[in-house]
């Protein structure tokens, strides 16, 4: 019965699809420009369509219902609910109809917030771009990637999720909001599209998409940060990023969509760049489904576990058809595209810009070299090899250096051009706050040429945020944090909190491995852990062994390792005692033998890495306050963007 | 004011570059055997766990790859000898660093040119655009600032 739901709101999804491109295709081309609005409808059958769908699949995995395929892979009794209602997103099918259901919302959204411009052009064009991209994936889910999929004789229990999915809430909210950026980059990358195919290339489209664009990227932004932190809470091994393929099919549209929303404000104030911030939007939707065809092919291995499938081809069908349209379209428009205007010093706002923009690109190209190398080189001539984590850090470390230097600087520019003088004089504050970090930095023990400088560097880049907060509040109170630029200043501390953690946890964490008898004490780096006793107990079907640690002046901790009789290796959780100055992370490596106490521990002491996640939440606010428009300027602003049509 | 800035700007300069040279020279290289243990240990993949290497990885074979390190290094093996036998022993892409010779080098060449290459791209375009700002005036040009210079 739910499957028969699911089935008949997905095709209502597909329907709803299909009919809106229709209408909008038939009015574009009678130039029945009231015709517009009977897309609305079909868009409106669409997202009903979905949310019957979403709504089929949690009520099936609420109710256990093992006659679905989905649920009886994926799901099993004894999960606990918040985990069942997750386990919609935890495996391929039910992503894509994760996928669908951001889409609809998105697309639902922008259908409501322009509903008095749907007469435009250019409007109509973006919303036909988007129900293209709504048709293919309720098309997937129609056909190839049917999550309603039912078994002819359910079995009694479900297989369930892989237990590491199921043991941390993080795992409820990373993957949606992650799916919140991904998919919102549909939004801007529709209205690029619509504003190649009707020749309206002013600055106006970009206006009205702005905060768009903002809210996918900070959801990308903390997504992406939330599955970092779910990494070091759950995995065990006490790192957060691996340089997986997955969660560089994620960095790498983050990596071109903060060049865009950077070099786009050289667009609207100088309107130079058109060529390259098309492209950039572009190539963001582009690497969307470039990522998800990397992740749900089964073409690179790695730890996320999203398998098999047949929609490998078609991805990759629907990621070439995207770059050809975009290429085809840049390429005829080329002539229009091209801006008046130059960039007189590379020392001005628009050159740090483009500095910024250069970074970013090559960044961005360093990531997707690295994590598609190896499947180019097996392809040419068989050989296996790997691109990890040394690679990465080697490569990227310059270029990271470079950025933080560009980030401190650009807020201290001027427009047009700077001379020397101003900048001595402005650059003198952040300049000193930048090297009294690095000195106390190095007087607390910090080592290593490329780690100082990039702390002291992100010394700098806050000083030059706060600067300009500073000056920002005193014209404007507090709403001089709002607005674009003082979100992205508070967005800019964020980031510099955000690399304190990641350098000082990368170069100067600490490791040790104890094997340790109840009541044995060990030591690493100034952290004493004693081990107090072994707990050996069922929780339901599985067995949980837990080791009470006591870390000296942080109290009790007790790491532990599952066994999960219906997954095969035991699964380690490990236990994190967090503190501002350093995190004291344990992880138990193997179930102790049968009638031994002797326990094996690993201790890992990463200092600062808690300002990772701070450092997070600082970006998220700042997204939010750059979302937040000085008062009263907005809708009109955006009301005047979009009609104008001589645009 | 000047010379108030002048003072601080040169602090500065002594403080970063103060901290930049004690930086490098805390910064020894690995001092024992366990930190050169370690370091080759963080650069060698778990052959079964996509990705992962054998420092993070709680699989046997990651256990084994530990213990074999330990002992080459306790041998004195160099890093490259250790390398070597580790590639024979499990597969070349037991190494995460990809190789420096050969098509694999192509990773570490190609972000170099394109770097590179963006690098000179961006000064031909200041270049154009110096070029191009400055503009000789036309005849009109200059009979129109005449003009005007004429009637004051």
């Amino acid at each position: 019965m739910t499957a028969l739901l699911g089935t008949f709101g997905v095709g209502i999804a597909l329907v709803g699809a299909v009919g809106g491109l229709t209408s909008l295709i038939l009015a574009l081309a009678s130039h029945r420009s009231d015709r517009h609005s009977r897309a609305l409808f079909w868009i409106a059958v669409m997202v009903s369509g979905c949310v019957v769908a979403v709504v089929a699949m949690e009520i099936a995995l609420l109710t256990n219902n093992f006659s679905l395929a989905y649920v009886a892979s994926n799901s099993t009794e004894s999960t606990p609910v918040l985990y069942k209602f997750a386990t919609l997103w935890g495996a391929l099918e039910g992503s894509l109809l994760l996928w669908g259901f951001v889409l609809c919302i998105y697309v639902g959204a922008v259908s409501l917030s322009f509903r008095r411009h749907i007469s435009d052009r250019l409007v109509a064009w973006a919303l036909l771009t988007m129900l293209v991209v709504c048709v293919f994936f309720f098309g997937l889910l129609a056909g190839p990637a049917d999550p309603f999929g039912t078994l002819s004789s359910p079995p009694v229990d479900g297989d369930g999720l892989n237990p590491l999915l199921r043991n941390h809430p993080l795992m409820a909210i990373h993957p949606v909001m992650l799916y919140f950026g991904y998919v919102g980059f549909t939004v801007p990358f529709s209205f690029a599209i619509a504003a190649l195919v009707t020749g309206r290339l002013g600055e106006g489209w970009l206006l009205s998409i702005r905060i768009w664009t903002l809210i996918a990227w900070g959801s990308l932004s903390v997504g992406i940060l939330l599955g970092a932190w779910w990494s070091y809470e759950v995995l065990g091994w006490g790192g957060y990023w691996a340089w997986d393929p997955v969660e560089n099919a994620s960095f790498l549209p983050w990596l071109t969509g903060t060049a865009f929303i950077h070099s786009v404000i050289v667009q609207e104030r100088r309107g130079m760049l058109r060529v390259w911030n098309l492209s950039l939007l572009l190539a963001t939707f582009a690497l969307t489904i470039f990522g998800t065809f990397l992740t749900r092919s089964g073409v690179i291995e790695s730890v996320h576990e999203f398998s098999a499938s047949s929609l490998g081809p078609l991805l990759l069908g629907f990621f070439a058809a995207i770059l050809v349209v975009s290429v085809a379209l840049v390429g005829w428009r080329g002539d229009e595209l091209r801006s008046p205007g130059s960039i007189d010093s590379p020392l001005s706002r628009e050159g740090s810009f483009l500095a910024n923009n250069l970074l970013f690109a090559l960044f961005a190209f360093v990531v997707l070299l690295g994590t598609i190398f190896p499947l180019i080189v097996e392809s040419i001539n068989g050989d296996r090899l790997a691109v990890g984590r040394p690679y990465f850090d080697r490569m990227l470390l310059p270029i990271g250096i470079a950025l933080l230097l560009a980030m401190g600087l650009a807020p201290l520019l001027t427009w047009r051009s700077t001379s020397r003088q101003v900048l001595a004089q402005r650059a003198l504050g952040p300049a000193a706050c930048g090297a009294a970090v690095m000195g106390v930095a190095v007087v607390i023990g910090a080592e290593g040429l490329g780690p100082v400088l990039g702390i002291g560097l992100g010394g700098f880049v806050i000083g030059a945020a706060l600067r300009h907060l500073a000056l920002a509040c005193r014209r404007n109170g507090w709403r001089g944090l709002t607005g674009r630029s003082g979100g992205g200043m508070v967005a800019h501390v964020g980031v510099s909190l955000l690399a304190f953690g990641f350098i000082s946890s990368t170069a100067f964490s600490e490791e040790g491995e104890f094997h340790l008898r109840p009541g044995d004490t060990g030591s690493v780096a100034g952290h004493q852990i004693t081990f107090v006793e072994l707990t050996d107990t069922m929780d339901g079907p599985n067995r949980v062994v837990r080791a009470l640690i006591d870390v000296k002046g942080r109290g009790g901790y007790s790491p532990a390792i599952t066994q999960y009789p219906t997954f095969g290796r035991p699964i380690s959780t490990p236990s994190v005692a967090t503190s501002f100055v350093d995190d004291v992370y344990l992880s138990l490596i193997a179930i102790p033998e049968e009638g031994s106490d002797l326990v094996v521990i690993r201790v890992l002491i990463e200092p600062l890495v808690a300002w990772i996640w701070v450092g997070g939440l600082v970006i998220g606010i700042g997204t939010l306050l750059a979302v937040i428009p000085l008062k009263g300027r907005r809708s009109s602003r955006r009301e005047d963007a979009v009609s104008e049509k001589a645009l | 004011m000047r010379r108030y800035q002048r003072i601080s700007w040169l602090l500065i300069l002594i403080i970063v570059t103060a901290a930049l040279v004690a930086s490098v020279v805390a910064d020894d290289g690995p001092a024992t055997q366990g930190e050169r243990a370690y370091e080759i240990k963080s650069t060698m993949l778990c052959p079964v766990c996509d990705g992962q290497n054998v420092l993070e990885s709680n699989a046997p074979v990651a256990a084994a790859i530990r213990s074999q390190v330990d002992d080459l290094v306790a041998e004195g093996r160099s890093d490259g000898e250790i390398r070597a036998w580790m590639a024979r022993q499990y597969g070349s892409d037991v190494n995460a660093n990809p190789p420096r010779s050969g098509v694999g080098a192509l990773v570490w060449i190609l972000p170099v040119l394109a770097g590179v290459m963006a690098v000179g791209l961006l000064i031909l375009a200041f270049g154009r655009w110096r070029s191009g700002r400055e503009i000789e005036p036309s005849e009109e040009d200059i009979r129109i600032v005449q003009a005007l210079r004429e009637k004051n």
